[in-house]
């Protein structure tokens, strides 16, 4: 058993001692580098390194969570003292004891498969990866700000819990983009490769970012920065919609994901993060989309960004429909929220950003099925539409229900053909409705996970990672508003 | 005894660790300059719903950064590194990482040196906490809780909040002689009230209140905010509904938060100006505000707990971003004085701690306070509606301020200047130049609140004429 193994487990034989009836901690290392090249300069070069011990308890039928920095041995006793003396005070305005689901928790090992290393490959190499990225952007001098973004992650968790149960994860994740911002006559718009703010993330090695080919698509980036100045704002009116996958991922994080968080629906991140229309009653009955609509989540998902061996309460990663040809069918659920709805089992989907935080329910990696359409075939399908392009902004209701989503870019489609671009395209809509006018959902050569690396939720807010996969699809009869 | 009791703060130490490291970085062959930061955050919560506490935490954390510049005969290189440990060998290695990469780094172009001492009383920047906040513990939360709880029970609505206390301490070093260091206390209760419903469609309220200490608020603010919380979700209250268009509104400071915050990530920064991004473009001197809407990045304001220093060391100015009418310049970090006015001494003192690629930012933003109560505000509106909050307010836009989002916790009708009852919720796509340009009223009453994402601002209620609403919801 490795040292911080022991300061886990030995913290929840602590907690066990002083009277909790479930203990669970983390010990969590977390490695990060990151590198942003603005305007040819590295602005923003640094490496981090932390690592702390993350204890909950159960007391009382209330929970406690107590954490501390550092690695120091005698921690674990002393975090025990404070997250079971704050459970006992808790509970005595607790109204209903936490009860949690009967998952067997199993003993193990899990490591993200990884070819090349990104810690292994020099700091001189990931700088020179920079440099070539920008120097596709170059030689326009309506370009304000060209950017290039690489990040690097590993963390290491050594999860112990009551009943024996020890696992170790190593997650690796890179990612990469690069974006160029335009200003001609006041008009500002930026165009971003792979996907925008910071581009695009995924479970992996660096092989990961090698295959976006980053210098290949800078002059393209940087010339529709350009040419999107000039362009006409997309007119408001009602057509039919065709998102690309960067875009597509969003509308699934934000209407399918967020909206079946089980504490969310239930009202226990009504003060900050909101609510959901995904009730309980809705459950395997509610016509969520059109019946090609297949949105499965996955936490063992190759290359997802919540891809990994168990989630924060140990309970083992898995695959699950959360929308069934249409239906609603699945919640993201804990140990103690599956308990709520009767289900004896967790979906394993309860993490916390690293050591300092407790675990909330998060959103996997949950991705729209593929269909059969090439996207070549779609527009030549379509009539009056508009092709939409990379995420440029979002905003939805704190039910999930009225979103409103701007991209970066929109190609206006005429009797099938695509035509000229359109700067500022912004859809409006209503959740359901929108995913019942799903006709059409291109086949699994255009699909690809889109990672997100900074999804915020709790009170205290924390940041979480997850990918949804997504091909083209089309969604008739839009509202496009200015 | 707490974890906050037990951890203390202790700026003045922070500021020796932060010494000893420079002067050991500065030992590390080519190094030129050295600058270290480190923070110490305690911090007690309790999240509570209808079950009671869902989720606590009592925790602290030290955070260690160090900013190197190399020199290899003309060329000055630059990289920084982050840790959380202060043992020798784990403050070599963040040493060690720093150097490496600013070794292999380009060189920085025109680059500034770092600031050197810091010329005015560092007393006035230090601030303090509040021991009592620090020593606030479990037990006193679970009371206050279960007070909340207990009237949310007995109006027939479900509760969910949090009640959070936090301590932290800050202290800058570098190699220039730059020294200051900081120390505040803060504390915040929220509740959202909702109004039970199978499908979700009741309506809501929401209150909070935030304080240096959790003294203040437990001398009758949290009291205040579970009855506002109460009186806006309006349980057994019919909600009406009203079509998108626009409306002449009273937004409470809640809502207006939601909007500066905008202005203060994308608008009032020397970076956005220089790439063109920023609403000030073009604007800067125009006279296109109403005379008596007076927008100020004010560290100091009494609401603020923030530190006297920016992410350089430098202290913050309080500055006038709109007044008399008009857009004023941009505020500075060391890099954008140094570029805009030839000197780095002058910046506003709103930099981000470096190396970053963030500009400047204006991250205190205080409204003045105008001479109405929130009725006389409401009583000037003959058709209207009274705001309480937005969600996820985003910027679709930044050079226009153009934002959307939708309102929550309570919208209101105004009729003949009269509250006429609760509404469904409605999407508002608005310019906030022009939403400043249509001001017609400011409260006299501020309130210091945020929003779904970071940052907080310092606002009164306001009314503004022509606010445009897109869509609607049925709930």
């Amino acid at each position: 058993m490795s040292d911080f193994m022991k300061t886990s487990a030995a913290a929840v034989a602590a907690a066990e001692a002083q009277g909790a009836t479930y203990a669970d901690a983390r010990f969590n290392e977390l490695y990060t580098e990151k590198y942003g090249l603005h305007n040819g300069a590295l602005e923003d070069a640094s490496t981090s390194e932390q690592r702390g011990l993350g204890l909950r308890v159960l007391v009382d039928g209330a929970w406690g969570f107590a954490a501390a920095g550092g690695d120091e041995p005698g921690a674990a006793a002393e975090l025990a003292k404070r997250a079971v003396d704050a459970a006992r005070a808790l509970a005595t305005a607790r109204r209903t004891p936490v009860e949690l689901t009967a998952d067997k928790l199993e003993s193990g090992e899990y490591r993200t498969p990884v070819e090349e290393d990104p810690f292994a490959l020099s700091l001189a190499d990931k700088v020179d990866f920079l440099v070539a990225a920008d120097a596709g952007l170059q030689g326009h001098e309506s370009v304000v700000a060209r950017d290039v973004n690489l990040g690097l992650r590993r963390e290491r968790q050594w999860f112990a819990a009551s009943g024996g149960v020890e696992q170790y994860q190593e997650l690796t994740r890179c990612g990469a983009g690069v974006s160029a911002t335009a200003a001609i006559g006041g008009v500002v718009e930026r165009r971003s490769y792979p996907a925008s703010f910071g581009g695009n993330y995924g479970a992996a090695g660096f092989e990961f970012v090698r295959a976006m080919d980053l210098p290949a698509h800078g002059r393209r980036v940087r010339d529709e920065a350009v040419e999107l100045c000039s362009a006409p704002v997309c007119e408001a009116g009602e057509r039919d919609l065709i998102l690309m996958g960067n875009q597509l991922m969003l509308q699934i994080h934000e209407s399918v994901g967020h909206p079946n968080e089980l504490d969310r629906v239930c009202g226990h991140e009504v003060d900050l993060a909101g609510a959901s229309f995904a009730t309980t009653e809705k459950l395997g009955k509610f016509q969520y989309g059109s019946d090609i609509v297949n949105l499965v989540a996955d936490s063992t998902a190759p290359g997802g960004l919540d891809t990994r061996g168990w989630d924060d309460d140990g309970v083992k990663s898995g695959r699950w429909h959360v929308v069934k040809d249409g239906i609603f069918n699945g919640y993201h659920t804990s140990r103690e929220w599956g308990h709520r709805i009767g289900e004896s089992e967790s979906r394993g989907t309860n993490r916390a950003e690293g050591w300092y935080n407790p675990a909330i329910i998060r959103i996997t990696n949950l991705s729209l099925m593929p269909g059969t359409w090439t996207l070549d075939d779609l527009i030549a399908d379509t009539e009056d539409g508009v092709l939409c392009d990379t995420v440029k902004m979002w905003s939805i209701d704190q039910r999930r229900l009225n979103f409103q989503f701007t991209t970066e870019v929109g190609h206006e489609i005429k009797n099938g053909k695509k035509g000229r671009m359109v700067r500022k395209p912004t859809y409006q809509g209503n959740t359901p409705d929108f995913w019942r006018s799903c006709d059409a959902i291109c086949n699994e050569d255009h699909w690809q996970l889109w990672g997100v690396p900074n999804c915020g939720k709790g009170n205290p807010m924390q940041v979480a990672e997850m990918s949804h996969g997504a091909a083209p699809a089309r969604f008739r009869k839009q509202t496009f508003v200015v | 005894m707490s974890v906050q009791e037990e951890a203390g703060l202790g700026s003045e130490a922070l500021l020796e660790t932060a010494a000893a490291i420079v002067e050991r970085a500065s030992g590390y062959p080519g190094v030129h300059e050295a600058e270290a930061r480190v923070g110490l955050t305690v911090n007690s919560f309790s999240r509570f719903a209808d079950v009671g506490p869902t989720q606590s935490a009592e925790r602290a954390r030290l955070d260690v950064s160090l900013r190197l510049r190399m020199a290899d005969g003309s060329k000055l290189t630059e990289a920084g590194s982050h840790g959380q440990s202060l043992d020798v060998e784990d403050v070599d290695a963040l040493i060690e990482r720093a150097a490496s990469l600013a070794k292999v780094s380009p060189a920085l172009v025109d680059p500034v040196a770092m600031g050197g001492p810091v010329k005015v009383d560092m007393q006035k920047l230090t601030g303090s906490a509040d021991p009592a906040t620090l020593a606030h513990d479990p037990a006193r939360k679970a009371k206050a809780i279960g007070d909340a709880i207990a009237r949310c029970e007995a109006a027939g609505v479900n509760p969910a909040g949090l009640y959070d206390t936090t301590g932290a301490a800050q202290a800058l070093f570098n190699s220039a002689g730059r020294a200051v260091r900081s120390e505040s206390s803060r504390a915040s209760f929220a509740l959202t009230a909702t109004v039970p419903d199978a499908a979700g469609l009741g309506g809501a309220g929401w209150g909070e209140c935030i304080r240096s200490t959790a003294g203040e608020l437990e001398a009758g603010l949290i009291d205040a905010a579970v009855g506002r919380a109460l009186l806006k979700a309006a349980p057994g209250v019919e909600r009406g509904a009203v079509k998108p268009g626009e409306f002449t509104v009273v937004l409470e400071p809640a809502a207006v938060s939601s909007l500066l915050l905008f202005a203060s990530y994308y608008g009032f920064g020397a970076k956005e100006v220089e790439e063109q991004s920023s609403f000030l473009c073009g604007r800067i001197g125009e006279k296109l505000f109403p005379e008596s809407l007076v927008i100020r990045d004010r560290w100091n304001h009494p609401m603020y707990r923030t530190s006297g220093f920016d992410g350089e060391g430098t202290p913050k100015k309080s500055l006038a971003l709109l007044e008399n009418g008009a857009l004023t310049g941009p505020v500075t970090d060391r890099r954008f004085a140094h570029k805009l006015l030839g000197d780095a001494d002058a910046s506003t003192g709103h930099g981000a701690p470096q190396p970053s690629g963030h500009g400047p930012s204006a991250g205190a933003l205080a409204i003045d306070a105008g001479d109405q109560t929130l009725e006389e505000l409401i009583g000037g509106v003959e058709h209207g509606l009274l705001v309480s909050q937005f969600h996820y307010t985003n910027v679709i836009d930044p050079r226009e301020m153009m934002l959307t989002g939708m309102t929550r916790n309570g919208l209101f009708l105004i009729e003949d200047g009269r509250l006429a009852g609760p509404l469904k919720n409605l999407r508002f796509t608005m310019s906030l130049v022009q939403a400043l340009q249509n001001v017609t009223g400011i409260g006299s009453e501020l309130d210091i609140s945020g929003a779904l994402f970071d940052g907080e601002v310092v606002a009164p209620p306001v009314r503004i004429e022509s606010f445009r609403f897109t869509s609607a919801t049925d709930f």
